[in-house]
């Protein structure tokens, strides 16, 4: 497994250095001058090449590059244009954010796709089993600003059991040590902020969750399907183990690989695409963060957002690699 | 005579799919008693897998269903016997290994953790009590090597995969193992130490076994009794020296024919002519009248008895039939 988890490592070296140097190329390809943006429309040209200089930008591109690279490898990701703030101190809440609602929602997710496939299983062909695809494929079919809206009129405004947006009441306000609100509560030992922290956080989780909930309740069926019919379930009946052990147990764990792959790609997708959740329910994520970076026309922020979510996903899928040879302890022998 | 263990009176178990129904055991009699070694012989698909599913109630329902006839086990109604109950029998008092040794091990846990799971599932131990009985266990069916209980599945060959689900079987000291082409997946000189080995553990135990096979050659070293079974019926029933010396039934005497003998200087091997009948069309009299050298008008209007040809040989042709009333006359 430690050998495995260093190959695997190692081979994110090429990885993350292509994905910089994307990121490095796009931004570079976009029309305009950083110069005259910071300095305004009646800087001297003598102001401009002095900016150019401070900023590194009169050197060969390559240069730049290395230079960028090596920046980021001290873990620094440039200065707003805006805020003048460094980025690498700005950009942690908002991270912190997504990340828990993604969590939230994706754990949300994965309790409520795979219990939903498994009953499929469980009966296939019976009303159970129809009744939780038509669900499924409901929740694939639903746009997301839609049932987060819904939730908003319904739950908060009508019905008023949760806030309709926010990640906690105002008058909550604390210091903040990780950024994560629950594990803050949790830290605090105050079960008052994490039951407020949980009614914020609940209804966008939903809206934010119900995608890759249906997928992964489709994907559980079809897997699970396919481990039902193999020996060695059948070996584990004649055991005469309990039904319960034989789905959640021996059938569900084989299942497992198809659903983990799916479960990776979907948190990627959340952590970088919340954009529409976090504006509905006024999340302060870096869906957001971006959003209004694009607005602003602050290039490094949008450089080094769009590069965080880009490690982040990358980072996800080598845990789902991991989580294979954790699962299957025929992995790490196939890949010698 | 000793205690049956098994008594399966006249089961018939048929699928009920969207193209017909299919009569895969269609009144079946087997008896197996304390201790016994029986074969339960036949082509692929005449029914034999699907009695021995249908006895640890692991036939898929729907589409299966027993339809009548009953299975009884130490006493008990299996047929009518709820999950519940069935449960409880399989794996305790009543055990399976299967054909594929390399496919009927869960891949993703130890030896260690599905042997100890087959205990824990019927008797309330600890983890390590358990553990030290599937490493006794293990040494009796000859895995002594040191750290299997810790290795997965793919870390063992198919020999020792079947020694696995053996010791898997067996570790609760059943009355009954049911063994559904045990050696057939596996080379010729592992098949021999596991036969052996199954031989052994009958002996130690006392442990009944129904070995399902299509080799002859297996039931001839094996077996006590021989049941032999065509589409779906069993058509002979005798112990294996009768079985060899005077085969009855004309299916039984084709099988036997088809036998290569090292004596013999043939061209070709002797087949069986015709196929088996399709199962959603079976023939109105003897299932194997299409088939019979020897058949006459009657076996294709008239489905043959099971009946006594002597004392311990039953046979289901019209032909012995006939004979024994000739020698009731005489």
């Amino acid at each position: 497994m430690l050998a495995y988890t260093a190959r695997r490592l190692l081979m994110l070296i090429p990885v993350l250095l292509g994905m910089s140097l994307i990121v490095f190329a796009v931004v570079h390809a976009i029309p305009g001058d950083p110069a005259k943006t910071i300095a305004g429309d009646k800087a001297t040209p003598e102001q401009l090449q002095e900016i150019r200089k401070n900023l590194g930008l009169d050197q060969p591109v390559y240069i730049q590059y290395f230079k960028y690279l090596q920046a980021l490898l001290q873990g620094d990701l440039g200065t707003s244009l805006v805020n003048k703030t460094k980025i690498s101190e700005e950009i942690g809440p908002f991270l912190a954010a997504t990340a828990e609602l993604s969590f939230v929602a994706i754990a949300i997710a994965l309790f409520f796709g795979i219990n939903l496939g498994i009953l499929s299983t469980w009966r296939q062909n019976s009303w159970l089993d129809y009744g939780s695809m038509f669900i499924a494929l409901i929740g694939v079919s639903i746009p997301i600003f839609w049932l987060g809206l819904m939730e908003q009129w319904l739950f908060a405004q009508e019905l008023g059991w949760f806030p309709s947006n926010g990640r906690l009441d105002p008058r909550m306000e604390y210091e903040p040590i990780t950024y994560f609100y629950i594990i803050d509560a949790l830290l605090f030992g105050d079960m008052a902020m994490l039951g407020d922290v949980l009614k914020h956080i609940l209804l966008p989780a939903i809206a934010l969750g119900t995608i890759p909930m249906a997928i992964i309740a489709r994907m559980t069926r079809s897997s699970m399907l396919e481990v039902m019919r193999s020996d060695y379930v059948r070996t584990a009946r004649a055991k005469g183990i309990s039904e319960f052990l034989v789905i959640y147990k021996h059938t569900l764990k084989n299942a497992m690989i198809p659903i983990l792959t799916v479960v990776g790609l979907q948190l990627g997708l959340l952590l970088g695409g919340a954009v529409l959740t976090e504006t509905i329910f006024s999340w302060p994520g870096v869906g957001r963060y971006i959003y209004d970076a694009i607005n602003s026309r602050d290039y490094p922020v949008i450089q080094s957002g769009i590069l965080v979510l880009a490690f982040i996903f990358v980072m996800i899928n080598l845990i789902v690699d991991l989580l294979y040879a954790w699962i299957d302890p025929r992995i790490q022998y196939g890949k010698e | 005579m000793t205690q049956p263990v098994l008594e399966i009176q006249h089961l018939k178990l048929h699928f009920f799919t969207d193209k017909g129904v299919v009569k895969a055991v269609d009144g079946l009699d087997l008896t197996i008693r304390e201790g016994e070694i029986v074969g339960l012989v036949g082509e692929s698909g005449c029914g034999k897998s699907v009695t021995s599913l249908a006895v640890m109630g692991l036939v898929p329902q729907p589409p299966g269903k027993i339809v009548d006839g009953s299975i009884r086990f130490q006493g008990t109604d299996l047929t009518k016997a709820s999950q519940r109950e069935l449960r409880q029998i399989r794996g305790k008092d009543m055990a399976m290994i299967f054909q594929e040794p390399m496919t009927s091990l869960n891949p993703l846990f130890t030896i260690g953790n599905q042997l100890i799971e087959a205990v824990r599932a019927h008797r309330s131990c600890s983890k390590a009590e358990a553990r030290e009985l599937a490493r006794e266990m293990l040494e009796k069916v000859g895995i002594a090597r040191k750290g299997v209980l810790d290795e997965y599945p793919h870390q063992l060959s198919g020999g020792m995969r079947q020694r696995v689900m053996i010791a898997m079987a067996m570790i609760l000291n059943p009355r009954l193992l049911i063994a559904d082409e045990p050696t057939t997946a596996l080379d010729v000189t592992i098949q021999a130490q596991i036969l052996e080995l199954m031989q052994r553990l009958n002996e130690e135990f006392g442990t009944a076994i129904l070995l399902i096979t299509h080799d002859l050659g297996v039931v001839a070293e094996m077996c006590d009794r021989i049941v032999v079974m065509y589409a779906g019926q069993v058509v002979e029933e005798t112990d294996r020296y009768r079985l060899f010396r005077q085969p009855r039934h004309p299916y039984t005497q084709g099988l036997l024919l088809s036998i290569p003998k090292l004596d013999e200087q043939k061209e070709r091997l002797y087949a069986i002519p015709g196929q088996v009948p399709n199962p959603y069309q079976m023939p109105a009299g003897c299932r194997f009248a299409p088939r019979c050298t020897q058949v006459m008008d009657v076996c294709r209007q008239t489905v043959p008895p099971l009946a006594p040809v002597e004392q311990g040989h039953v046979s289901r042709c019209f032909l012995h039939q006939k004979e024994e009333s000739h020698h009731g006359t005489d």
